[in-house]
């Protein structure tokens, strides 16, 4: 009987690397039929005398979060009920609560945070700038179509600057002053024959690079004053900024833009690839083919891997050193990769299912090493583990609209804009423990 | 001989003593004969030339001791010389100062073929024996002389200790050639200069002298040639049978009818006796064995006649037998136990199932009598014989043989549709905003926007990406169709609404392809060509006025009647309408650079359904309700006319290499035309449940979609191989049913996306939706 359920007993160990939580190195037998939550009484009772109040945990089995009985989890991993199994637990990350909604007048396409403010890019054609309280300090005309894409460049207490590109074919370079709250067009960047989708800029704020439908990726000067280049007078009087740097080599539109370090750009197209450029060299590191359109894609400092969002309802991790065969950081953390992700196209690492729809936007957490979020057409965010592939951690509902664009530079802030004319505001607390580390 | 006698008369110089003491010896008679030989030679030749065999059996005592006395003294020779050899070979002490001389004296040659020679002596030692003379004429006296010595083929070495060496045809003993010494040896070796060509015969122990010929026989032997040295080797060929073939036949004589009509008569005659074999009036000899056999042992019959045998006359293989009745138990009995009796709870369950009897266990109710004569009349009898003999008459008289056919081995082997990805598997985005049914869809060719054409008057440009609306075109008409123009180079959208045909800057896209575009279609060139009556009617262009051009209107071409479908050729110069009231006028193609207006077809074939233009050839196409034509539009002839045996037609769609068509019918069907293959469809594809509006081919992908009625649009997948031997591989992928149903109307329309494997589907539901 016991042997059919799977219910058998199972010896486990409890580990974890939140010291201040650690519980004695002891193998523990439980029901295989136990899930989190029985986990968690189990384990806050083991706790007790620890003084640490009564946490949540999350429970990780072979790297991979449990999400529903440990026996079917291990089943689907093909671990034997024998062995001891070592579940990891880490303090559960605290769900994002809603804090804001930003009022607009068209859709938002565009949304980028740094330090308090918020920038939107909106298809009324404006720009705006929001304070993380959600108090409107500014609206920006300019441009003669939608705002596709916004990005700081800089900022500090007295003035800010930053990119906005649009589907006129051009970027337009601002400078603001906060004091004044007055705004002013440093420069408009030509030389996109279609609609400027995608904008990054570098993380020295020297330069930035703009993706467009006519399939070219641009490199401008981010400088406040572009003497550097040979321009003539007459150019440079009108405010009109030309390209560093073209860089051809994607067959369809460019949808993402990343720069992975000072000289390293990536990027996602609807052509199914991903293409990790090298400035120095003008051209081509790494190409990842995939199988489906490129909407969004996001690389995180902290693990090196890349997200992506496409027209299914996956999310895809790739890793762009699977060409350069460096396993080691892979093999750590994702030794459950199965043999279903290979034929996709040995560089899918792992697939999130979740979303309902077409997965818009994607990005990675600045702070924490797994975490990333995703906002999709089906008008959810969605926050999840890159550990957790079946389900995300939280679903951030709001929206009742399409999600265009979800941004999370700031830590504290998860901001999202959809085509509910909204940008919702989500604010996100450090995990209890976390902040115990730092202390 | 002549030598021979020679060489005897020789010896008897020599040695005439030793010889005649050791003869005395052995015999007296022998000794008498010793002195004839030496008168010898001269007669033995004269007697064996023609002499017959009578006179030569006469003289062969004579030839006998001639040879007697030859053999004792080639034995002796022999002796000496195998001696020789020995010195020469194994102890080269006393002799070799002796032998060195010889040797040195003599020929080269003939001293080293010395030794193969005593070793092929015994093989031909006989048939040398006179070579001198021709082989055959002294063969019998050779043969004489070989066989002297009776002892046989034995080893003779076996009489060496004797002092004879065998017996002769008197029984007698040949005694063994006196050996001499060494000295007379040496003294011979170099007297002698023919010593080195004497071999000793070992049959019997005489010396012989080799001839010239028998040495050069000898050493033709050993160089492996034919020996006889007469033989000529490279003769002429004769060529006894020709090797040329013969082209004309020696007789001229036709084959006789027989040769190849079989006999009417045999024919005739084989037949009666096959039909006299099947009727059993002639038996075979098997049979007639098998009669016989059954005759004479005893014979069996069967007590009832079964039902087999009848069936086998009616000629029912593997009958099955009626089934036999239950014999009848203890409750049929007049007169049953107790127990068999029914109870008031058995009566009730008995009469309770009266409406279904063959559920109850017993189809009576037992009963008891006192005794047989009470038995009342069987009041059932008759309907029981009646459906007794009705089972027998329904029941299945053979058994049926069942065909074991697996349904899966009948479809055909198609690859899994996981294997065909990428196509569309999901609903990505529901473009809504039009407010009634959703006639048309297009996209622009670099797959940013598309533009939909609607019942509600309107045309709408959207943003794919987003489902935003960019801009919305009101016209004074119903929009049957939208067609953006293939050629990423204009920026226009062609738009049938009523009889109005508008040619719309969407002015999305590149800015720079905007305004030239605008440039374009704003100066009407001149024309000096003055169309004739019957376009002019038919067709008038003009420029927008000026509260069109702000909606972005450029050119508006107005025809005479309603206008169904507009379609562009692939350059993105030439559209072609359709007008299904317009006659023989309902097919016309404009030229957009020139503004001019052609009416290709000046007799009426039909109700024209839609037009096409060929992607790569000058052809195009013209689905009536029923056909399909294919005009080649250079040479204004028709080229070939597809039969869809179908009722009406609905729109079709061409393969972008041009070799495949694919036809949509309103009665549910589509079809697949192989335009190299024949004028009939390769394949009709019935994957739909209502009538099919629409069907569209990707330009990239291996990918046609097929939008309903039945609200459903089904992507399938169709392969088409260069290699013109292989037939297209058509396999039925996704069936997508989103859509909601309105007034009997689904999916009005499908259109893929030019560069993803995305399918737009505009249904009545006033939607339009992108499945990805």
């Amino acid at each position: 009987m016991e042997t059919e359920n799977g219910e058998g007993q199972v010896q486990v160990h409890l580990k974890t690397k939140q010291e201040h939580y650690a519980v004695p190195d002891v193998p523990y037998a439980i029901e295989g039929s136990v899930t989190t939550t029985e986990l968690n009484i189990f384990l806050n009772a083991l706790l007790q005398d620890k003084d640490v109040g009564n946490v949540d945990f999350d429970f990780l089995v072979f790297d991979e979060y449990l999400r529903g009985r440990l026996c079917d989890h291990l089943r689907e991993k093909a671990i034997s009920f024998e062995d001891a199994i070592e579940i990891e637990y880490v303090e559960r990350f605290p769900a994002p609560e809603p804090q804001d909604c930003l009022l607009h007048d068209d859709w938002v396409s565009a949304v980028k945070t740094r330090g308090k403010w918020i920038l939107t890019g909106c298809y009324d054609n404006t720009i705006n700038i929001w304070t993380s309280k959600g108090k409107h300090k500014l609206t920006i005309p300019g441009h003669t179509a939608p705002i596709k894409a916004v990005d700081w460049i800089s900022l500090d207490d007295e003035a800010g600057r930053f990119v906005s590109s649009s589907q006129d074919q051009t970027a337009m370079l601002w400078k603001w002053n906060i004091a004044s709250n007055a705004v002013e067009c440093i420069s408009v960047c030509k030389g996109h024959e279609r609609g400027v989708d995608s904008v990054g800029v570098s993380p020295d704020a020297q330069r930035f690079a703009t993706g467009s439908w006519d399939t070219m990726l641009k490199i401008w000067s981010a400088e406040l004053d572009d003497s550097a280049e040979g321009a003539s007078k007459r150019v440079k009087e009108s405010g009109v900024r030309t390209p560093k740097m073209t860089l051809q080599g994607h067959r369809e539109s460019i949808s993402a833009v990343q720069w992975m370090d000072g000289t390293t750009l990536l990027t996602g197209s609807w052509d199914h690839t991903l293409k990790v450029w090298d400035l120095n060299m003008e051209g081509i590191k790494t190409e990842i083919s995939t199988n489906k359109s490129i909407f969004d894609a996001n690389y995180s400092n902290l693990n090196r891997l890349i997200v992506t969002a496409s027209a299914d309802k996956n999310l895809r991790l790739y890793d762009a050193r699977t060409n350069r065969k460096s396993f080691i950081f892979i093999s750590y953390l994702f030794n459950f990769v199965t043999s279903n992700n290979f034929t996709e196209g040995s560089v899918v690492r792992n697939t999130y299912l979740g979303h309902n729809a077409w997965v818009q936007t994607v990005m990675w957490s600045t702070t924490e090493e797994f975490l990333f979020v995703s906002g999709a057409y089906d008008n959810q965010n969605k926050l999840w583990d890159c550990r957790s592939p079946k389900a995300p951690l939280y679903d951030l509902l709001g929206h009742g609209e399409k999600v265009f664009d979800i941004d999370w530079t700031n830590p504290k802030y998860i901001v999202s804009g959809g085509a509910d004319n909204t940008v919702r505001v989500f604010k996100s607390r450090k995990a209890q423990g976390e902040d115990m580390d730092t202390k | 001989m002549a030598k021979k006698a020679a060489i005897k008369r020789k010896v008897k110089e020599i040695q005439p003593k030793k010889e005649q003491e050791i003869a005395a010896e052995e015999s007296d008679s022998e000794n008498e004969d010793l002195l004839q030989p030496i008168k010898d030679p001269g007669e033995d030749t004269t007697d064996d030339e023609g002499i017959d065999q009578e006179y030569q059996s006469d003289s062969s005592e004579e030839l006998e001791f001639e040879s007697d006395d030859e053999g004792n003294y080639l034995g002796k020779k022999n002796k000496e010389e195998q001696s020789g050899d020995d010195s020469e070979s194994v102890e080269e002490d006393s002799e070799s100062s002796e032998d060195e001389k010889p040797a040195s004296v003599k020929d080269d040659g003939p001293s080293s073929s010395n030794k193969t020679i005593t070793k092929t002596l015994q093989a031909i030692a006989e048939s040398v024996r006179d070579p001198s003379k021709p082989e055959y004429e002294d063969s019998d006296t050779s043969d004489e002389e070989d066989i002297r010595n009776t002892v046989g083929n034995i080893p003779m070495h076996w009489y060496d200790e004797y002092k004879h060496i065998g017996y002769d045809w008197d029984a007698k003993k040949i005694v063994k050639p006196p050996k001499g010494d060494q000295i007379d040896d040496f003294l011979r070796k170099i007297e002698d200069p023919n010593f080195w060509r004497t071999v000793k015969d070992p049959q019997t122990g005489q010396e012989v002298l080799l001839t010239d010929e028998d040495i050069a026989l000898i050493k033709r032997i050993n160089s492996a040639r034919i020996p006889n040295p007469e033989h000529n080797e490279y003769e002429p060929w004769i060529d006894w049978f020709t090797s040329e073939v013969e082209k004309m036949p020696i007789k001229n004589v036709p084959d006789h009818k027989r040769s190849f009509l079989p006999s009417v008569s045999e024919k005739k005659k084989v037949s009666r006796m096959v039909h006299a074999l099947k009727m059993g009036w002639m038996k075979t000899s098997e049979e007639v064995e098998r009669e016989k056999q059954a005759k004479r042992g005893p014979k069996f019959y069967m007590l009832w006649e079964t039902d087999t045998s009848r069936e086998h006359m009616r000629r029912i293989h593997d009958p099955v037998s009626a089934p036999k009745r239950d014999l009848p138990g203890h409750a049929e009995s007049y007169n049953p136990p107790p127990e068999y009796l029914f109870d008031a709870k058995e009566t009730k369950e008995w009469l309770k199932l009266k409406d279904e009897p063959h559920k109850r266990k017993l189809h009576f109710m037992p009963q008891k009598f006192k005794s047989l004569r009470e038995v009342p009349a069987y009041s059932r009898y008759l309907r029981e014989r009646f459906l007794r003999c009705l089972d027998l008459y329904l029941c299945p008289r053979a058994k049926r043989v069942k065909l074991n056919i697996d349904a899966e081995y009948l479809i055909p082997k198609l690859p899994s549709p996981r294997d065909l990805q990428p196509f569309p598997t999901v609903e990505s985005m529901v473009y809504r905003g039009h407010t009634d049914l959703v006639r048309s869809v297009s996209v622009e060719p670099k797959g940013e926007y598309m533009v939909s054409g609607s019942d509600d008057k309107t045309v709408k440009i959207w943003e794919i990406s987003t489902g935003r609306c960019i801009r919305t075109i009101d016209t004074e008409d119903v929009v049957r169709c939208v067609a953006w123009c293939p050629n990423s180079k204009l920026s226009i959208i062609a738009v049938a609404t009523g009889s109005r045909l508008l040619l719309i800057n969407p002015k999305v896209g590149d800015k720079l392809i905007i305004k030239k575009t605008d440039d374009l279609l704003a100066e009407s060139p001149n024309l000096d060509v003055i169309d004739n009556e019957r376009i002019k009617t038919a067709v008038q262009w003009a420029n927008a006025d000026t509260q069109e051009q702000e909606k972005g209107v450029r050119v508006v071409i107005t025809h005479f009647k309603p206008i169904r479908q507009v379609t562009w050729h692939g350059r993105g110069d030439y559209l072609a309408t359709v007008m299904p009231e317009g006659a023989n006028r309902s097919a016309l193609i404009h030229q957009l650079s020139k503004r001019r207006s052609q009416i290709p077809f000046s007799k009426s074939k039909g109700l024209v359904q839609c037009v096409l233009f060929h992607p790569v050839k000058p052809c195009f196409f013209v689905a009536t309700q029923h056909n399909i034509r294919i005009y080649d539009l250079v040479k204004q002839e028709l080229i070939k006319k597809l039969l869809t045996n179908s009722k009406w037609i609905s729109g079709m769609s061409i393969h972008p290499k041009g070799d495949n068509l694919l036809v949509s019918t309103y009665d549910k069907k589509m079809l697949w035309f192989d335009l190299d293959l024949s004028t009939k469809p390769y394949q009709t594809m019935r994957l739909h449940r209502n009538a099919v509006r629409s069907v569209a081919f990707h330009l990239r992908y291996p990918l046609f979609a097929s939008g309903s009625d039945d609200q459903a649009v089904i992507v399938s997948h169709g392969m088409v191989y260069n290699d013109l031997l292989q037939n297209p591989l058509i396999v039925p992928l996704k069936k997508l049913q989103t859509h909601e149903k309105r007034d009997e109307f689904g999916v009005l329309d499908v259109n893929w996306h030019p560069v993803q494997p995305w399918v737009f589907s505009t249904g009545a539901d006033c939607t339009i939706r992108l499945y990805t």
